[in-house]
């Protein structure tokens, strides 16, 4: 392989001496430090520390001569931290001593810094310890999808996601009396829906509306549009006439001193005998004190040539148009959204929307989207490309579910509006159409009806497994098929393991108590249940190990851990059954089984969470991007970025494609709203699917993805630190050390009209920033050719702003981007697609991040040093195997590892 | 702990906090109340601590070092609480040692616990302060200590990693409500169950957590070390929760206190949001609810609230970037040192039952372990109350790195909670008292 950087990947650190690691079984005896220092940075510690902090002197009770090189403790860790602390810091050496070269000292921080990492991350190995763990938030409300066919509410649970880790890692899953509450409740919950969803309905739930329905509600909005201009004329002529009445001169003229027009004048309406109240043509109350509340319908009548417009449209006698909203009101506001409540008599569970809609030609392509919500003004819960025509609308199917959230909180009113059309700028669009047509944007979604039906799923495993009446009946249910149904469902609820002894009786103890205490049965059932729900074998991924010993898993606890993560959830029917005929203890049967839950749909819960924590993608939700500068990049867009990345690993994982396609490839994964922004066209429909780059598009590849750019900014401007960090730590394996405390900033370019690269040259100034940002910045200079959203560009801005905030002429600087730079000990780049060349070599060591987050992903604990191994394994098959996808999970899996305690 | 002994014994050996003589709820209930009339000295200790994250604008927020006392100049980001400048002292030198992350305003804030502690462990963290405090301050309240937090606005405030400022004896983060509706029905709602029902459910409850308890003695049979300690915080949890049933045994029969204030409205966030979590502390202390309380501050909706744009952990690197930034950190600070001037006045203005005010009995902290960007040093800290017996009105400079704890400890003893060392402290912060 070239050596284009330092080598320091997970294993190796440049000027690091890497001695033999602690056996697996943690039993070493003498175990020696894996973190050490270059013998010859001795030599500054003595020149430039010594003399105040060694063996004759040691200021500040400090001394470092007895300081060894190698971490091996936390107290040595401790040690160290304060010596790089204080040289970050720039507090030591102190100002008035003479300072160390800068060259040396960067390169001193550097590698103490590089080697805290190492000694932190040895000093944390659990050696291969699997500790037992507790389902995380997701699990959990997965295992309850899987197990009561409900969809719960978790959002009071702790997110575990705080942590550095994955949410899989056991060290960040806590669990307190709060929670274990919680459990209870949700538990509880959970059973409530599940049973109310057995009930059987006698009527149909399922509801359908016509657009045309809302047609006569358009017209009588329309007169009554034509009616409050009328009214509001009259008005004003009747406020007039009185004005100009010759009684009434000298009080006029008073007024004219504080009221110089006529609008302002008829303001003092009161004062001027005759003049007649506004509530009398039909005004509210509050435009007895303000007449602009009148104004409004005298001014803004495009309302009225807009419906005047809606009117001439085409097959309004079948379905209806979504408008735009005007102002002041009109039968067009009626149509902007389209939508019902949802009956009372709907409980929560899982439904069908359908629409048939059609895409009006004539208008940009852009604007053929249709946004699905829950309230008028709440954010779109989907987003759909119409590709129907008006000669041959399509139907859209979407899954909905109505969670007990929107159940308990009233909220049921289900609409369909065009994408962005409470983005805000309603008025902008009006008044632009306006002055193009006269009347207001033209309509682009016709729509003929809308419905909603219920989904009947067949009942889950744990509802299949009561045998027993759910709902209260006189005679009470026998004790016999009481027991037996409670055993069948705990083992549901314990993924195939069968209730310890005891476990039942507890649990009849528990309803017999409920019963007493005056509950009927279905009341008592829940509460019997939902304690099996709150229980340690339901809450814990328990393989129990008496000793300690790593012993290999049996079929079933394999299952589970195969099943969470692949799944994210309890193992199914068939994946249970193969574990109990042994298949899941063979090679070929796991094989089978791992492809199988690969090929399946929920594979996405596994997809979504791995990825979304691997690249870090929740950073996209930290900023609010800039509407002013970057209009393109709404909340759909920035969502469907997101998607193109969740979509290509898919992709790759559905074709078993090479995983290096993430660092390079001549196509991308995307949808038609995707396509659009990135000028690729012939793209339709929400699909994300392959498209082929045309030759010398910059796209293909993490590096290329809007995402991932737009993650390295803040919604404003881009930030080449994070971008530059961001490659290091994820492509390729070289994460920088986290930023370190008490580095004082540098403030003194602040506000001045400098490039972005110049700015950034102050970091090559002070050592202590120096040390890790010259392995940085260079990578996020190469990258400046995106903007904060993405989008390719050749020239930047800066621009200052005065002390009131404003812009300031006097502090603006464009220039043309000047993506060339040198790497650290590296090779020189000339723009960005030879850096990207660069990265896309470094194949292997992307490999082996991947892998290292695999592993902690999938294994809930930290990929440590005594992992290594296991990674130097994984990446060797999969480098034969051409880095293909799944063979990563199979290499995976097939580890001993994965299948020992 | 050995999970084979009954649970009635374990309550007896573990929670030495439930004192056993007040178990009789009348006859506790007269001894505090006959308590609190003697005299003034005897009125009950509080403590608030509220921590909020990203740091602040260290131009403009500290005095200056060398105006050490008395007579300093009221820096900018303090004008607000002018009122009050003989009420409240700053310390400026402290740190907590073992923090190095610069993205950790809160984590160990209260517990000055090394992250990297123990051996095997990515993580640790050790009690905080106030919990600390509600083991001996708390005994007679409804409630031992009140954890608010901000809830989803934690992450992008600088808190770190936590469920609020508190961890419980074992470490482990605390949860509690995430905003005033949540936090004033924790305190205020009402429960119209009849007392004997009440009863019934409560020992329903309790047999509920013995099988549970039981499930998990079960399970731990089979398990490894390893194991065995995870398994133990549920066994810890369920204990809790026991003791916490004890507590509201105890409490069975007396009405929850009307409510000072009135409910909240709900969907309040950032700047009227923290005003009503500190009408709602106040109101936990007028109606002796609890006597120790935490906030976990939201800085990023507060941002948001004053109308301002930019996100708050860039605001928080203002000394690189364009005077905006450092116009928005500025904001910042004025609006949180308008909030506690509301809170100080709020605390003098309430009475106790013999005259004296809830401010001479209570001790505010007020602070984060961020200084400004990823600065550690010189934690911003502020002090107010006259419940430790503090020295007020003060600039206090105290050497370089002084542990945090020192100060915290001062506190615990100043407030009667007899302690001799917490986290890293070195000793008690002589500087504080008077």
């Amino acid at each position: 392989m070239a050596k284009p950087f330092s080598q320091f990947g997970g294993v190796c650190v440049a000027g690091l001496a890497v001695l033999s690691s602690l056996s697996v079984s943690g039993d070493a005896a003498e175990p020696k430090p894996r973190a050490v220092l270059a013998e010859r940075h001795r030599k500054l510690l003595e020149e430039h520390c010594q003399g105040c902090h060694g063996a004759e002197k040691q200021k500040g009770k400090f001394r470092l001569d007895d300081l060894p090189l190698g971490i091996g403790d936390v107290a040595t860790a401790e040690r160290w931290q304060k010596v790089l602390n204080a040289m970050n810091s720039g507090e030591m050496p102190p100002e008035e001593e003479k300072q160390p070269d800068r060259q040396r000292k960067a390169d001193f921080l550097e590698e103490l810094s590089q080697v805290m990492v190492v000694a932190r991350k040895a000093l944390a190995d659990q050696h291969g310890v699997i500790a037992m763990r507790r389902l995380n938030r997701r699990e959990y409300r997965n295992t309850l999808r899987e197990l009561l066919g409900v969809e719960v509410d978790v959002s009071e649970l702790p997110a575990d996601t705080g942590g550095s880790g994955f949410d899989t890692v056991g060290a960040g899953l806590f669990l307190t009396s709060t929670q274990f509450e919680q459990y209870e409740a949700i538990g509880r919950e959970a059973l409530e829906m599940a049973f109310s969803a057995q009930v059987p309905s006698s009527k149909e739930r399922k509801l359908r509306v016509e657009m045309e329905s809302r047609l006569p509600i358009f017209d009588k909005r329309h007169q009554e549009g034509l009616g409050a201009r009328d009214r509001a004329n009259a008005w004003i002529q009747a406020v007039d006439a009185a004005a100009a009445r010759p009684e009434n001169a000298a009080k006029v003229a008073e007024l004219r001193k504080i009221a110089q027009t006529d609008d302002a004048l008829r303001y003092h309406w009161k004062k001027i005998p005759g003049a007649p109240n506004p509530t009398e043509f039909g005004f509210v109350k509050e435009s007895e004190v303000n007449p602009a509340i009148v104004y409004l319908y005298r001014n803004h009548v495009e309302f009225i040539r807009y419906d005047e417009y809606y009117r001439t449209l085409p097959r309004l006698d079948t379905g209806g148009y979504l408008t735009s909203q005007s102002r002041v009101g009109g039968g067009n506001n009626v149509m902007a959204l389209f939508g019902f409540p949802i009956p009372l008599h709907f409980p929560a569970g899982e439904y069908t929307v359908r629409v048939r809609v059609a895409a009006v030609p004539g208008v940009p392509e852009a604007r053929h989207f249709l946004e699905l919500c829950m309230g008028s003004s709440m954010p779109a819960l989907s987003l759909h490309h119409i590709t129907g025509t008006m000669e041959q609308p399509q139907v859209l199917e979407i899954p909905f579910t109505l969670t007990k959230a929107n159940v308990d909180r009233g909220s049921r009113n289900l609409f369909i509006r065009e994408r962005g059309a409470n983005d805000g700028k309603s008025d902008q669009r009006l008044k632009e159409a306006q002055v193009r047509n006269g009347f207001g944007p033209e309509v682009a979604l016709w729509v003929d009806w809308m419905e909603i039906e219920e989904r009947r799923v067949p009942p889950a495993p744990g509802i299949r497994a009561l045998t027993i009446p759910l709902e209260d009946r006189g005679a009470g249910v026998a004790p016999q098929p009481l027991r037996a149904a409670l055993e069948q469902f705990v083992v549901e609820a314990y993924r195939g393991v069968s209730a310890p002894a005891g476990m039942v009786d507890r649990v009849l103890g528990i309803y017999a108590a409920r019963q007493k205490l005056g509950d009927g049965h279905r009341e008592a059932l829940k509460h019997a249940l939902a304690a099996v729900l709150s229980s340690p074998r339901f809450l814990f991924r328990a393989e129990p190990s008496e000793n300690g010993e790593h012993r290999p898993l049996t079929g079933l606890e394999l299952a589970t851990r195969l099943s969470y993560f692949l799944q994210g959830g309890p193992p199914d029917d068939a994946l249970r059954a193969a574990a109990t005929r042994g298949e899941l203890l063979r090679p070929e049967g796991l094989r089978a089984q791992t492809e199988r839950l690969l090929n399946s749909p929920e594979s996405v819960r596994f997809v979504r969470p791995f990825v979304t924590q691997w690249l870090g993608l929740d950073r996209l939700d930290l900023f609010q991007f800039s509407k002013a500068l970057y209009p393109r990049f709404d909340d759909a867009m920035r969502s469907a970025a997101r998607e193109e990345v969740l979509e290509t690993y898919a992709y790759l994982l559905r074709e078993n494609a090479p995983l290096t396609d993430l660092l390079r490839a001549d196509y991308v994964v995307t949808n038609a709203l995707l396509a659009e922004y990135y000028g690729l066209s012939g793209v339709r429909g929400d699909a994300f699917r392959k498209v082929l780059l045309p030759a010398g598009s910059p796209r293909g590849g993490l590096l290329g993805m809007a995402a991932i750019l737009a993650m390295g900014s803040n919604g404003q401007r881009t930030n080449p630190v994070e971008r530059g960090a961001w490659v290091l730590r994820k492509l390729l394996h070289e994460p920088p050390p986290p930023a370190p405390a008490n580095v004082p900033e540098i403030a003194r370019l602040a506000g001045k009209a400098l490039t972005t690269r110049e700015r950034l040259q102050a970091h090559q100034e002070e050592p202590q920033c120096a040390s890790c940002h010259r392995k940085i910045d260079p990578i996020g200079f190469g990258l400046e050719n995106f903007d904060a959203a993405g989008q390719w560009r050749t020239k930047d801005t800066y621009q200052g702003l005065d002390a009131a905030g404003k812009p300031d002429p006097k502090v603006r600087k464009t220039w043309t981007i000047e993506a060339s730079a040198t790497l650290h000990k590296g090779p020189s780049f000339k723009d960005y697609f030879e850096l990207k060349e660069i990265v896309a070599g470094r194949r292997e060591s992307f490999a082996r991040g991947f892998t290292s987050a695999l592993i902690e992903y999938a294994l809930g604990r930290p990929c440590g040093f005594s992992d290594d191994a296991l990674v130097d394994g994984i990446v060797r098959k999969t480098a034969s195997e051409a880095f293909a996808a799944r063979s990563f999970i199979h290499a995976l899996v097939q580890s001993k590892p994965f299948q020992s305690k | 702990m050995n999970p084979s002994l009954p649970r009635r014994e374990f309550l007896r050996t573990s929670t030495a906090l439930i004192a056993l003589p007040f178990l009789d709820s009348l006859g506790f209930r007269r001894l505090a109340s006959a308590a609190s009339r003697d005299r003034a000295s005897a009125r009950p200790k509080r403590m608030i601590f509220l921590g909020f994250g990203w740091g602040v604008t260290q131009e403009s927020w500290y005095p200056s070092m060398e105006e050490k006392g008395r007579n300093y100049q009221l820096p900018a980001g303090l004008e607000p609480l002018a009122a009050h400048r003989n009420d409240f002292t700053i310390v400026q030198g402290l740190q907590n040692r073992y923090t190095n992350n610069g993205h950790y305003g809160s984590t160990f804030w209260l517990t000055g616990a090394n992250e990297f502690g123990e051996p095997g462990q990515s993580f640790h963290n050790s009690i905080s302060v106030d919990q600390v405090a509600a083991a001996h301050l708390g005994q007679e309240t409804r409630f031992d200590s009140l954890v608010l937090d901000c809830g989803a606005a934690a992450r992008p405030s600088g808190h770190g990693l936590g469920l609020s400022l508190s961890w419980d004896r074992s470490g482990k983060p605390m949860s509690g409500p995430k905003n005033p509706v949540e936090a004033f029905h924790r305190l205020f709602a009402k429960d119209t169950t009849p007392m004997e029902q009440q009863q019934a459910m409560l020992a329903q409850r309790r047999s509920v957590l013995d099988q549970a308890l039981e499930n998990a003695r079960e399970l731990q049979r089979g398990l490894s070390k390893t194991d065995k300690d995870k398994l133990d915080e549920y066994f810890q949890g369920i204990r809790d929760i026991e003791t916490r049933l004890s507590r509201e045994e105890k409490w069975l029969g007396v009405p929850r206190p009307v409510p000072p204030i009135s409910e909240p409205k709900p969907d309040l966030l950032g700047y009227e949001e923290i005003q009503l979590m500190y009408d709602i502390m106040l109101a936990a202390f007028q109606t002796d609810s609890t006597r120790v309380v935490t906030y976990r501050q939201p800085v990023s909706t507060l941002l948001t609230s004053l109308e301002v744009r930019i996100d708050a952990h860039t605001m928080s690197h203002y000394p690189g970037k364009g005077p905006e930034y450092l116009e928005a950190s500025e904001k910042r600070d004025q609006a949180q040192s308008r909030l506690l001037a509301h809170l100080l006045g709020k605390l003098k203005a309430a009475r106790e039952p013999d005259g004296s005010s809830l401010f001479d009995h209570t001790t505010v902290v007020y602070g984060s372990n961020i200084r400004t960007g990823h600065l550690l040093d010189n934690c911003p800290t502020l002090i107010a109350g006259r419940g430790a017996g503090v020295k007020l009105g003060q600039n206090v400079v105290v050497p370089k790195d002084t542990p945090l704890c020192n100060a915290w400890l001062a506190l615990l003893q100043g407030s009667g909670v007899s302690v001799d060392r917490h986290g890293d402290s070195t000793g008690v912060l002589k500087e504080l008292l008077a």
